[in-house]
């Protein structure tokens, strides 16, 4: 898993890439409560991911649940085919708010 | 005679119509109060004491009786009393005394001077030392119908006699109180009626309750009973033996309604308690037979079929007493039956062996076994034919693809959903050896493995583990999406391993097979981690939202089965999953 943090008209633009499983998601926990410390406006970027798994999942929960905590904005972007599908399987495609497009994210 | 003549007293308009307004406001106030009284209660003691109390006290009387028909009309018993004697029970013969010609007639009665009366009947009088001189006394009637009578005794004033008005009071009174009691009898029925109800319920639910659980899928015996009324002359059992056999049993009490349903709890307890025991049917049934003469009631009988089955072999060894003839459907297809060798039980002593209660054993090889009773063959179709055993059959056969329980629940709803009356019980019980053959025959082979990785469980290996996934999706030609889909199970799966079963200790290995048979993937997941708690892995939504449990329920909604199987070594789990490759998915790219 690799990972990228832009900002865009003061929106954190978190960008993964490759796989998000056991091994490498408690790093996508870590950069994500991370990006809540420094803002209260947070996009992921799930373009690039090519497969997540149920702990990964978690991490994105735990960082929706810390969002909610403090009021900050978390939401997921261009939800690859495999992310969609376990969202999906996981029905917590209700739960997140999902945008297109990150733009779409950063405009709404 | 004190009569007050048609129109009033014409001397004085006035003062009588002030009377007569006085006495119809007085008339009215007891009606009212009559009724207030009578409406609280819907005992019928109460309610007649009440009203005859009510009436002595107005038209003040000495004492008063009422006098109810019993005995289908025959006497007059005496079943509440006012005044200085109590006459509760006795009673007179009907028609005779004042009170029995009231009733007799119907008509009223009003005697000034009882000693100058024929009808007086004096024994009472005699026996109480009461002195009765006048005697008031009006029948009761309800919807033509006499239910007694009402008898009030001299008059409490100077002269002690009864006037004109006084019966005109009582007759109104009477009719009064009539209806009370035909309204507390009613309620007394509706109570009763209501208890009956209720008796039937409890007896329903008794009776439901000697019927087995159903056991799910992969247990080879199933049943089903269908009661015409309430109450049901059928039934059927199967218990497991210590042996691992499990021993079935129907029967049909002839006849229908309580007592044949009180025989066939007899019947069914016998089964269940004596199976246990005695391991051989032909015996068994010989020995309920037994039992049964001893206290046969006449003109009952019941037929009976019990068995044993093996489930390890599929040998069935199996008794028929009378009832209709077993159908074995083969898994070729064809049906053989088991006809009857004896009589029905409860009517003659009966001997085991060629001629009394034959036991017939024989193999099911991947076959069902079918036991029913005449309701299912003599049900009613929707175009009101029968089903018959060639209807029964056909069913059978168009659905031999199912699970027992669906095909004899197939049955049942065809039978069912006619929405005609049934007259007869509907039971059904099917002894299942296809369940044994399907793993037998279905289990892949060596031949059918297509991946087989062992791998270290570090989350550092999983992602090998998918890629092997991959591979052999593609192999299969299972599709994108499904591809997709079997990754992230099988993917949850090993992560459940390198997580929970190892406990983060580095010492574990796993071993994936996956094989392909018949457009059926089929992986394996090993590991020699300690035994997994079962409980612990089965999906439980929405509330386990841990990335473990996500996980357990991510593998459950995608694969088809799910199941532990026994490891092959003494330590570890193996985890088989199933997926059925639809052609949908295979052609999607």
């Amino acid at each position: 898993m690799k990972h990228e943090i832009t900002v865009k008209q003061g929106t954190n633009i978190v960008a993964f890439s490759g796989e998000i499983d056991l091994e490498s998601s408690p790093a996508a926990r870590e950069i994500l409560l991370k990006c809540f410390e420094i803002t209260n406006n947070v996009i992921v970027d799930l373009s690039g991911v090519t497969y997540i798994d149920s702990s990964g999942v978690a991490s994105l929960v735990e960082a929706l649940q810390a969002a909610k905590k403090n009021g900050s904005r978390f939401a997921l972007a261009a939800t690859s085919e495999p992310t969609r599908r376990v969202l999906e399987l996981a029905r917590l495609d209700k739960v997140f708010t999902l945008y297109d497009s990150v733009n779409d994210g950063i405009n709404a | 005679m004190n009569s007050i003549p048609p129109g009033g007293d014409r001397r004085n308009p006035n003062r009588f119509d002030r009377r007569k307004s006085a006495q119809v406001s007085g008339h009215l106030e007891l009606l009212s109060k009559m009724s207030g009284h009578l409406a609280v209660t819907i005992n019928i003691e109460e309610t007649i004491q009440k009203a005859l109390d009510l009436i002595v006290q107005f038209v003040k009387a000495e004492g008063g009786a009422l006098f109810m028909l019993t005995d289908r009309g025959n006497r007059l018993v005496c079943k509440a009393s006012a005044g200085p004697v109590d006459i509760r029970g006795i009673s007179v013969r009907a028609g005779e005394g004042i009170v029995g010609q009231c009733v007799a007639s119907g008509t009223n009665r009003m005697v000034r001077d009882v000693m100058q009366d024929p009808d007086f009947d004096h024994s009472v009088d005699d026996s109480t030392g009461f002195r009765t001189r006048s005697i008031l006394c009006a029948p009761m009637t309800v919807q033509n119908e006499r239910i007694g009578a009402i008898e009030l005794v001299n008059k409490d004033d100077e002269n002690g006699l009864f006037s004109e008005p006084d019966l005109l009071m009582l007759q109104t009174l009477a009719s009064a109180a009539a209806l009370a009691i035909h309204n507390a009898h009613m309620a007394e029925e509706l109570v009763e009626q209501e208890r009956v109800t209720r008796e039937l319920e409890l007896a329903t639910e008794m009776q439901r309750s000697l019927l087995p659980e159903p056991r799910g899928p992969g247990f080879p015996v199933c049943g089903v009973n269908l009661p015409a009324y309430e109450m049901s002359g059928d039934f059927y059992d199967f218990f497991e033996l210590a042996d691992g056999r499990i021993y079935f049993g129907l029967g049909d009490v002839s006849g229908k309604g309580m007592d044949a349903a009180l025989l066939m709890s007899k019947t069914a307890s016998l089964f269940r308690c004596l199976g246990k025991t005695i391991l051989e049917p032909d015996i068994l049934l010989a020995t309920i037979n037994r039992e049964l003469c001893e206290t046969a009631i006449h003109g009952m009988f019941v037929t009976m079929v019990c068995g044993l089955l093996d489930p390890a072999t599929g040998e069935v060894r199996v008794a028929n007493a009378g009832h209709e003839p077993l159908q074995i459907h083969r898994r070729d297809g064809s049906f053989n039956e088991i006809a009857a060798s004896s009589p029905p039980l409860g009517i003659i002593p009966l001997e085991t062996g060629d001629n009394g209660i034959r036991m017939e054993a024989c193999l099911l090889d991947c076959g069902t076994l079918y036991i029913f009773t005449d309701g299912v063959t003599e049900g009613a179709l929707e175009n009101g034919s029968r089903l018959n055993v060639e209807g029964f059959k056909a069913m059978i056969r168009e659905r031999a693809g199912l699970p027992a329980a669906a095909r004899i629940e197939a049955v049942v709803s065809v039978l069912r959903g006619t929405g005609r009356k049934r007259h007869d019980d509907i039971t059904l019980l099917a002894v299942d050896d296809s369940t044994r053959c399907l793993c037998r025959d279905n289990s892949p082979g060596e031949e059918n493995l297509i991946a087989r990785h062992t791998f270290p469980a570090h989350p550092e290996e999983l992602h090998g583990v998918r890629e092997v996934v991959a591979r052999a999706c593609e192999t299969c030609s299972c599709g994108q999406a499904l591809s997709t889909d079997l990754i992230i199970a099988v993917g949850e799966a090993c992560q459940n391993v390198v997580r929970h079963a190892y406990k983060g200790r580095e010492t574990g290995e796993a071993t994936l097979e996956i094989y392909c048979k018949d457009g059926i993937l089929e992986f394996h997941l090993l590991d020699s981690a300690p035994p997994v708690d079962q409980d612990k892995v089965k999906p439980k939504w929405p509330e386990e939202l841990t990335p473990g449990g996500l996980g357990v329920c991510l593998i459950h909604d995608i694969m088809d089965e799910v199941e532990y199987l026994p490891a092959p070594a003494v330590r570890g789990n193996l985890l088989r999953m199933v997926k059925r490759i639809t052609r949908d998915a295979a052609n999607e790219t």
